[in-house]
């Protein structure tokens, strides 16, 4: 019987609780000893953790083996951090990210840190780059604003709810679109939405120099890779299954570390360019 | 970073060298204590096991939910993943589902409730299961002598079908969402309900034959288990869809007439009991049954079960349907009533 601070040496996996005002996140830490770099995983929407939970955990470890720490986490109000969903904000998820990177950077200034995100969160981990956080940018499908993150879910959740309610008691995804803007509460995947957040994701946008890879390193002169997965790139297609399968994305695992490995040297010719 | 705040901890069990993360849910009423000597004495836990492809937190963090509140209830409360879920270490096994079905978590489940007793000095363990997670309460249940009672939310006693073709994927969209679809679907269920009328309502080919026999052997030693069951659609109450095969009325008739089983539906709730109407009937319920099976001994916080109960001769308690209300909860305090759930 141990605690996590004693977990066993293979798997070098510290839960723990991280401070933030007025609650607690649930972060893991994939440590590694001597890290040739560090990434933050920011993840996506409340409704979508359950589905991506797997990918997440195995990218974090898939990481972690090649000698990249790893420090994943839930946002206030959801999954093991606590706080109420219902009292958040996109604002408050913004500084979960910018705390965590601080704290990240502190442990070693040295080592090279990348922000990742996936879905909303690629929207957080772009917008405290741009606030000069992290020395490089990977985004996993990353929506033009929040609102279109919480509109794929809602789509989502809209076309399951028709599969298990009678039909006088089914709802479109415009009912519920309408019910938001009422000023209603509405329910997706057992979290309850405000009109206000249904609001603030309008306003929650992905910074307009990174609508590509070519635009964002430009802007930055920092390594930026963006990924989309669905056809059109305005959608936002998740690289996991959904209820059914537990599927195989090594393809994107390995495509995602070739791109760190390359984004490390050219951060650390930026950084000796920068000392000389 | 720390890893225990004020109501919960992070835990790891690494028994029978499989690596277990958790969180346990501290009971409010004995912080202070606890500060002092680290441990609950005494006491039932509540020990959740999630259903498939969920982390421990359940789906909308139910779980989470009702740790919290059964925590602040008197009850200690954990939450872990199983091997395959969430934070732990393995990959799901190849054939996730037929792997539960079959009890493949009974032996890990089992030692994980031995660790957690000695660790905590608990009395025992409730179960509490959600669909697949029922399933491996039950085996689990059976495989130990710390499981002093089950909760069971949509359990199942069928062996489900895993791989639908496309075409039968579409044709059952399609039969939800047209008129015609919906009618041919009916007649399609009244078929089917001639057909088991024949068959003089024996369990189909796909009962999962080990699991009911499991539970017969479990439920019949007066183990009190509460089932938890979200209306299905097509059909109201606990009843279900017609020209299906009523595992539930199965299951009950093996349990026997000393068996301890009660039955609550909870109107409103979707099958994760994720939302509002389900976590709140839930938590209503479950607080309601552990009161009564488990009263808490107010002098020093301690359950008064400490051993599996013995047989009783009771009948089954079934939910008077007349007595049953429309759950409709607002957003503000809810109090239990003795027969059901009330605002």
């Amino acid at each position: 019987m141990e605690t996590q601070s004693t977990m066993k040496a293979t798997l070098q996996e510290h839960a723990r609780y991280f401070t933030v005002p007025g609650a607690q996140l649930y972060t893991v830490l994939h440590q590694v000893s001597d890290p040739v770099a560090r990434v933050l995983l920011v993840g996506p929407f409340a409704s979508e953790r359950h589905f991506s939970y797997h990918p997440w955990v195995r990218w974090a470890r898939y990481l972690a083996a090649r000698r990249i720490e790893v420090l994943r986490y839930d946002y206030r109000g959801i999954g093991e951090s606590t706080g109420n969903f219902e009292d958040m904000s996109f604002d408050r998820w913004n500084e979960d990210v910018q705390l965590l990177s601080d704290w990240f950077i502190e442990q070693s200034p040295s080592v090279p840190l990348i922000l990742h995100g996936l879905e909303l969160g690629a929207i957080l981990a772009a917008k405290s780059f741009q606030m000069g956080r992290g020395d490089a940018l990977l985004l996993w499908s990353p929506p033009a604003n929040a609102n279109q993150a919480l509109r794929s879910s809602l789509l989502r959740w809209a076309r399951l709810e028709q599969i298990f309610e009678s039909p006088e008691n089914r709802k479109s995804a415009s009912d519920y679109i309408r019910q938001l803007e009422q000023n209603s509460f509405i329910e997706v995947q057992g979290y309850q939405w405000s009109s206000r957040l249904w609001h603030d994701s309008f306003h929650c946008d992905l910074p307009g120099n990174m609508v590509d890879d070519a635009a964002a390193n430009q802007a930055y002169r920092k390594p930026v890779k963006i990924v989309r997965f669905g056809k059109d790139a305005t959608s936002v297609v998740m690289p996991y299954a959904r209820y059914d399968e537990v599927k195989d994305i090594s393809w994107l695992y390995s495509l995602s570390f070739d791109w760190v490995n390359g984004a490390l040297e050219v951060s650390a010719g930026g950084r000796n360019e920068r000392s000389d | 970073m720390n890893e225990a705040i004020e109501t919960r901890e992070l835990i790891v069990l690494d028994g029978m060298g499989a690596i277990v993360p958790g969180t346990y849910h501290k009971t409010h009423k004995n912080i202070p204590d606890l500060q002092t000597h680290g441990v609950e004495r005494d006491r039932v836990g509540v020990l959740f096991l999630n259903g498939l492809l969920a982390t421990r937190a359940s789906n909308g963090d139910a779980a989470v939910y009702w740790a919290d509140s059964f925590a602040q209830h008197g009850y200690p409360s954990f939450r872990i993943d199983l091997p395959g879920y969430g934070d732990s270490e393995e990959d799901p096994p190849p054939e996730w589902l037929n792997f539960i079905n079959q009890g493949g978590y009974a032996s890990i489940v089992s030692a994980k409730i031995r660790e957690l007793v000695a660790r905590f000095n608990l009395s025992g363990v409730v179960m509490a299961g959600h669909c697949a997670g029922a399933v491996s309460a039950v085996y689990a249940a059976a495989a130990g002598r710390e499981c002093q009672g089950l909760i069971l939310m949509d359990p199942y006693f069928h062996f489900q079908q895993t791989n639908r073709s496309q075409i039968r994927k579409q044709l059952n969209l399609w039969a939800l969402q047209s008129p015609l679809g919906r009618f041919l679907s009916t007649i399609y269920d009244l078929l089917k309900e001639i057909r088991l009328t024949f068959r003089r309502n024996v369990a189909p080919e796909n009962a999962n034959v080990p699991l009911l026999r499991c539970w017969k052997d479990l439920a019949s030693t007066g183990l009190p288990i509460l089932i938890l069951k979200a209306p299905v659609r097509k059909t109201p109450g606990m009843k279900p869809r017609v020209g299906e095969f009523d595992y539930l009325s199965h299951a009950l008739r093996l349990a026997g007439r000393r068996s301890r089983v009660v039955v609550k539906v909870t109107d409103g709730a979707n099958h994760s009991f994720a939302n509002h109407l389900g976590r709140e009937a839930v938590r209503m319920h479950a607080q309601h049954w552990l009161d009564e099976c488990f009263p808490l001994d107010t002098c020093n916080g301690s359950s008064v079960s400490s051993l599996r109960p013995t047989p009783i001769d009771s009948a089954h308690e079934y939910e008077n349907r007349e007595q049953r209300q429309k759950v409709t909860i607002p957003r503000g305090k809810v109090r239990i009533n003795a027969n059901d759930c009330s605002i």
